[in-house]
């Protein structure tokens, strides 16, 4: 059973694929308020993710989900990089996964709150 | 046609054991033996606090319970999930200590035990019984197995499941017997402002004018399903839809990546404030109690407690207070549909004798239809092709990331509730931090209070 993984493209991530052919491949959901690029991951390659992540899990739309942000991070990363959502660029984070699980250990212990007013709360 | 009416509380008067008069709270616990309260913990995480029991008990959210069951109480739940007094109850629930503290209390029945929590005496618990229990029995019956159960359990428990892990690291001692709160609990902010134990919630219903409400439950912060499923489901009632949306969060004791406590109460109180569902309309309110995850048998608890706040319907989706697939993910809507009879129930729980009164209202999904542009409920859309489904992974992956959620996911007030408690607590989810921080704190205060101990 295929999986998926969707990268949420906001303003920036959005201006680092202009130019690379990915454009093309935008999904939108929920009326267009929301970009993303939409990556296929074979079952195999999904039980490896959730092998190294304890705490993701596939919801009910069949996406793996809660991911430490350094993974989706290095994903995005590497589909600018290769220009592609193929694959390979699962693959090719596989490689830094030592960095990266470096990374989402901190990330367990503190997020930094977006800068954002919250008086009216 | 008939109109509804506030039902009346699960076995007919609301347990009040609450003692306000100082004096009288003094006398109560002269020359008692102190006990501290402790978490049951797993791993050294704390997975419960009886404490959030005692409150529920005797503040009538649990309404007739009145204390730590007997062991033929505790049995008859196991069994029948009912009372002595035959009304229907799903948990068992007890005071456990271990072996060495017993010994060391040195009390027995017909004693008054004074209970204390952070440093101050809290409660008193009138001792009917002492007995020994096995906590893998009790865990194993509590939720049922595929064998005894095979109309909607599907896997055997284990240790993954938190509500069993509570229930098997129990302590081996039960001490039972009524509890009467002596020193009355100041909630801290943010709880304060959604403390509406039974009495004061029909009091509240009253002064809105709400003669028909449904209740709303919650562990979770809002998004825009949520939202729709609250005001499609209200669309119940009598001759009108109903009165009112009273929000229940059930609030104790965490799982790493929940949202906060503080967050999903003001979460969902953004909800009304800034009126996405007027506050003439829909009321946020909570439930101390350290869920168990039990689906149908929890189903159960949720309509005994919004039954006694004065609900007169309960919506009930998909995997209500389900983790896992350890139970049919209808199991809750086949209880309050047909029954479950190998847990008790011939016919629906509000159907059987001193059972409840409160009404069902079995719900589907909600999702986002892009042909129709909005929310859409699953068995009325046509576009199933075309369905976009708001998944809370989804959106805490969001989050974590640090997108602004699109009005359509989640109300931007509702966002700005999860950032304010992400500002506090330096992350926007349950982590050990967090629990180490709540374990600590609880959810209240307890007044300094001088009691002549038994020397």
């Amino acid at each position: 059973m295929v999986h998926y993984i969707g990268l949420l493209l906001d303003d920036v991530r959005f201006s680092a694929i202009k130019g690379t052919g990915l454009e093309e491949k935008l999904t939108t959901l929920f009326g267009g308020q929301i970009k993303s690029l939409v990556l296929e991951v074979p079952e195999e390659l999904s039980k490896k993710i959730l092998a190294e992540f304890p705490n993701a899990r596939i919801d009910s739309r069949s996406y793996l989900e809660d991911l430490p942000v350094a993974f989706k991070r290095a994903l995005f990363n590497e589909v600018v990089e290769k220009k592609t959502l193929g694959t390979e660029v699962i693959e090719a984070v596989f490689q830094k996964m030592d960095e990266i699980k470096e990374l989402a250990a901190k990330e367990s212990e503190y997020i930094p709150p977006p800068d954002i007013d919250t008086s009216e709360i | 046609m008939v109109l509804l009416r506030t039902p009346p509380p699960h076995g007919g008067n609301i347990v009040d054991r609450v003692v306000r008069n100082p004096d009288r709270a003094k006398k109560m616990a002269d020359g008692c033996v102190a006990f501290d309260i402790k978490p049951t913990l797993l791993d050294g995480v704390p997975i419960r606090n009886v404490y959030r029991e005692i409150v529920s008990i005797c503040y009538g959210f649990f309404s007739p319970v009145e204390g730590s069951m007997v062991r033929n109480e505790v049995e008859r739940v196991l069994e029948e999930r009912r009372l002595l007094s035959e009304w229907i109850f799903p948990y068992p629930l007890v005071f456990d200590v271990t072996e060495e503290d017993y010994k060391n209390l040195g009390v027995g029945e017909g004693d008054r035990l004074l209970l204390r929590l952070k440093g101050q005496p809290f409660a008193v618990l009138d001792i009917d019984e002492i007995y020994k229990i096995d906590p893998v029995d009790i865990a194993t019956r509590t939720f049922g197995t595929p064998e005894k159960n095979p109309e909607v359990v599907r896997v055997p428990f284990d240790e993954k499941h938190p509500g069993y892990m509570i229930y098997r690291s129990l302590n081996p001692v039960v001490i039972a017997g009524k509890y009467t709160i002596i020193n009355e609990p100041k909630f801290r902010d943010p709880y304060n402002k959604f403390w509406f134990p039974p009495a004061k919630c029909r009091e509240e219903f009253k002064k809105k004018g709400w003669r028909t409400a449904i209740a709303h439950q919650t562990r979770n912060v809002p998004h825009v399903g949520h939202e729709a499923l609250m005001k499609n489901a209200a669309y119940t009632g009598d001759i009108e839809p109903c009165n009112g949306i009273l929000v229940n969060a059930i609030i104790g004791a965490k799982r790493r990546g929940d949202y906060p406590d503080e967050a999903i109460l003001e979460g969902h109180s953004a909800v009304n404030r800034f009126g996405y569902i007027k506050p003439e309309r829909h009321m946020v309110t909570f439930t101390l109690w350290d869920m168990r995850y039990g689906n149908p048998i929890e189903s159960l608890l949720h309509g005994i407690i919004r039954q006694n706040m004065g609900c007169t319907h309960h919506m009930f989706g998909r995997d209500h207070a389900a983790v896992g697939e350890y139970y049919d993910m209808y199991a809750t809507q086949i209880l309050w549909r047909d029954g479950i009879p190998s847990f008790g129930f011939e016919a629906p729980p509000n159907e059987v004798d001193y059972g409840l009164k409160i009404i069902p209202q079995n719900m589907a999904e909600f999702w986002y239809c892009p042909k129709c542009g909005e929310m859409a409920y699953s068995q009325t859309c046509g576009h199933e092709k075309e369905k976009q489904k708001l998944s809370g992974s989804f959106i805490r992956g969001m989050v974590a990331e640090g997108i602004f959620p699109p009005n359509v996911i989640m109300r931007p007030e509702v966002y700005k509730a999860i950032v304010k408690w992400w500002k506090v607590y330096g992350y926007p989810f349950v982590n050990p931090k967090y629990l180490a921080e709540k374990d600590k704190t609880l959810e209240i205060d307890v007044p300094p209070m001088e009691v002549n101990l038994k020397r």
